[in-house]
């Protein structure tokens, strides 16, 4: 039967109208993933000479063990953020002669087909065999190869709970990360206790009775047992499409967006858009995780902190939610397209109510960023000047790609078996953006010019801003060469 | 009104619509039948500016609905679901369309107190978006929504399909009024042949295609269009491979 699914995946993926796009993705994401391979191999080659150096008090085996928890936790931040769900539209199957487990089974066990769980064979077993082999023997060094394979099932299943659960309600994704970040800072910032302490507990223990080792792999198994029984549990239509409707819906409406007529009334549409449906809410959500993400940079208080860092997350704190939402666009309203495309709205105003949207909800969060004044005025500007980036060209790169994606997504079913919001694939779409500010602030603060780079940056920023209504005309053009391949993808179930 | 020349659309090599020439009057009220593919959503579609013909145009008042918008000023139209909005509730989706109108909230109330018969209850102040609607509620909120925008010319793809009997009989007086009484121009496609003669002057019969009856309404039309779709099909089955091979 898996064999089947694997075969009907494959054909899904060859057979959609993305296809072209998704092999370019994959390509550049290969190409990544091979240089982060090596990276890790040279690493993990020579990972005893670089603890004997970073710790050259310390037994490097002790080092060793201390430093394997922390590799877990950041790795299950990682995984929180970039690895993908298995997806398999389960619906067509259901009321077929397939058992409900072997369903169940498959998208359990394709999720180990991450790398994340190559990682850290090939960071850590080069050092098992060198140093523990020969100091402790072959079987301690089994013992540890297990014991890391536990976790990193463990670390697997436990990610995709995590995101599983987070699809139904957002705020899990935000508890669950800032609990993770909460654990690092009282290390690192708070030292109230020592995380490589508490990791040598185990793995020192380890050495001395290597049986230990079972302990995280049943782990792992619970893990993956409790990520089977949540799954299955989850397979009925209804909680597929997760239709409770009990409470009252109520119409609202957004008074302040009167004044802008038609442009308004679309606008407050995309607000309804991303506040009624879980996937898009998720991706405001999201957003909001983002707003911490200068505590985790910023470091220490003062003007000392490195202004590179500063561009980066000003960036990404004001323009989060133009990345994260934008990147779908217009794929959001793919249901009903063909009604925009027919009804008495010009094309004109559909794009400047995007350009509404960002605007409202970019300034939202640089208002949001107003708090890292703690680290000093110029911090709260150079937030400013990527604001005016954020929606001065960002919005208007977004759009350029918008008119570029063909790719229905069905908002009115359920999120749990089909997350396609926050993986690897999404931030290669959106390199492009995080990289262009770059290329023109990191020359000039190389030559210490970096007011310069910021001045141009802002500058930029206010010309895209003064000059929409020319942008606007651009992409209306560019969107009616485009729109029959585009309303064609959206009907293309 | 409207006006189809040399109109084509081929997908893979296969011709799905292929209309030469049609024309429709103000005030006419047209009926499409035929069998499942023979072409009539896609003849909607393309009418709609939807998707992009091989060959040919679409004149609406004499300009080509592709590249012109004016259309959209009087045409309503409902094909699918795929039309409404569906994480708003029937009431916001109607002001939205109102307001596309230049009709203020009040006037849209007043509007649709005028279809409550028609709603049957099932649609206002019900709490609930149009995504938890049925099929066929979710069909009276895009039929409703066409009235609502008080077009000239009004283009339904099968909307007697999810509906209950009893709307169906209350949506054919509300169309026959609008025709009568406010000259609007209907082009309704429909599998029900009881109900699209009974609503329709003019009966457009598709098939594979091409418009291969174009009838005037009358008493024998509705036995003509059973004889076609019981008995008739395996005799005009030969005749049209025939034509197919000749261009």
């Amino acid at each position: 039967m898996t064999s089947t699914f694997i075969r009907h995946e494959l054909k899904a993926f060859w057979r959609s109208k993305n296809t072209g796009k998704s092999i370019a993705i994959r390509i550049v994401m290969g190409l990544l993933l091979l240089y982060l391979f090596i990276n890790l191999l040279v690493l993990g080659l020579f990972l005893n000479k670089l603890l004997e150096q970073v710790f050259p008090h310390d037994d490097i085996v002790i080092s060793f063990c201390g430093l394997l928890l922390l590799y877990y936790l950041i790795d299950l931040f990682m995984r929180l953020q970039l690895q993908e769900l298995p997806t398999l539209r389960v619906q067509p199957y259901l009321q077929l002669p397939v058992k409900r487990n072997s369903l169940v089974q498959y998208l359990a066990f394709t999720a180990l087909l991450s790398v994340f769980n190559l990682w850290p064979f090939v960071l850590f077993v080069p050092f098992i065999l060198k140093i523990i082999a020969t100091d402790s023997g072959g079987i301690v060094a089994l013992a540890f190869i297990v014991s890391i394979g536990g976790l990193s099932l463990f670390n697997n299943y436990l990610a995709l709970y995590i995101k599983r659960k987070a699809n139904l309600n957002g705020w899990i994704f935000l508890i669950a990360a800032a609990a993770l970040v909460l654990i690092g800072l009282g290390d690192f910032y708070f030292n109230l206790y020592s995380l490589r302490k508490i990791s040598y507990l185990f793995f020192g223990r380890l050495i001395t009775s290597p049986a230990l080792a079972l302990v995280p792999v049943t782990l792992g198994v619970v893990m993956y047992y409790l990520n089977f029984l949540y799954l299955k549990q989850n397979l009925y239509l209804e909680e597929l499409g997760s239709r409770k409707a009990v409470k009252y819906k109520s119409s609202t409406e957004y008074p302040f967006l009167n004044r802008f007529g038609v442009v308004g009334d679309l606008a407050g549409n995309e607000i309804k858009l991303v506040l009624r449906n879980k996937r898009s809410r998720s991706a405001l959500i999201m957003g909001l995780l983002f707003m911490f993400y200068g505590l985790l940079f910023y470091g220490k208080p003062g003007p000392q902190g490195s202004e590179g860092f500063k561009v980066f997350v000003g960036m990404f704190m004001t323009g989060i939610f133009i990345i994260n939402y934008g990147q779908f666009m217009f794929s959001w309203q793919a249901s009903h397209f063909d009604g925009l495309l027919v009804n008495r709205i010009s094309f004109t105003d559909f794009l400047k109510a995007k350009y509404l949207l960002f605007t409202i909800v970019s300034t939202g969060f640089f208002l949001l960023t107003t708090p890292y004044i703690y680290f000093g005025w110029r911090t709260l500007m150079i937030h400013f000047i990527m604001y005016l980036w954020n929606i001065g060209i960002n919005t208007t790169m977004v759009l350029f790609f918008a008119n570029r994606n063909y790719k229905r997504i069905d908002l009115s079913k359920g999120a749990a078996f089909n997350w396609e919001g926050v993986s690897g694939n999404q931030w290669i779409l959106s390199l492009p953006l995080m990289i262009t500010p770059y290329i023109i602030y990191f020359p000039l603060a190389l030559f210490h010019h970096a007011d310069i780079g910021l001045a141009i940056l802002a500058a930029t920023g206010v010309i895209f801003i003064l000059t929409r209504s020319f942008w606007i005309k651009q992409l209306e053009a560019d969107f009616y060469t485009k729109r029959y391949k585009i309303a064609e993808g959206f009907r293309n179930k | 009104m409207i006006e189809i020349k040399d109109l084509k659309k081929v997908y893979n090599g296969v011709t799905v619509v292929d209309v030469p020439h049609l024309e429709i009057k103000k005030g006419e009220s047209v009926g499409l039948v035929g069998n499942n593919g023979a072409g009539k959503t896609t003849l909607f579609r393309t009418m709609l500016d939807l998707i992009r013909p091989e060959a040919g145009e679409v004149l609406a008042k004499g300009e080509n609905v592709a590249g012109h918008e004016n259309w959209k000023n009087y045409t309503a139209s409902y094909l699918d679901e795929g039309f409404l909005i569906d994480y708003l509730t029937p009431e916001e989706y109607f002001y939205f369309i109102g307001g596309l109108h230049q009709q203020s909230h009040a006037s849209v109330d007043d509007f649709l107190a005028g279809l409550n018969e028609f709603f049957n209850g099932e649609i206002l102040k019900k709490g609930k978006y149009i995504r938890d609607l049925s099929k066929g509620n979710q069909c009276k909120v895009g039929v409703a929504s066409c009235l609502l925008q008080n077009p000239e010319l009004l283009m339904l793809d099968e909307p007697f399909a999810n509906i209950d009997p009893s709307t169906q009989f209350r949506l054919k007086s509300l169309l026959k009024d609008l025709n009568k009484n406010k000259g609007v121009t209907n082009l309704i496609s429909s599998h029900d042949l009881n109900h699209i003669t009974d609503v329709c002057d003019r009966i457009l019969l598709m098939e594979k295609g091409k418009i291969i009856k174009d009838i005037a309404t009358s008493s024998s039309t509705l036995n003509e269009l059973e004889e076609y779709f019981g008995v008739g099909q395996t005799i005009s089955v030969p005749i049209k491979v025939d034509e197919e091979e000749n261009h």
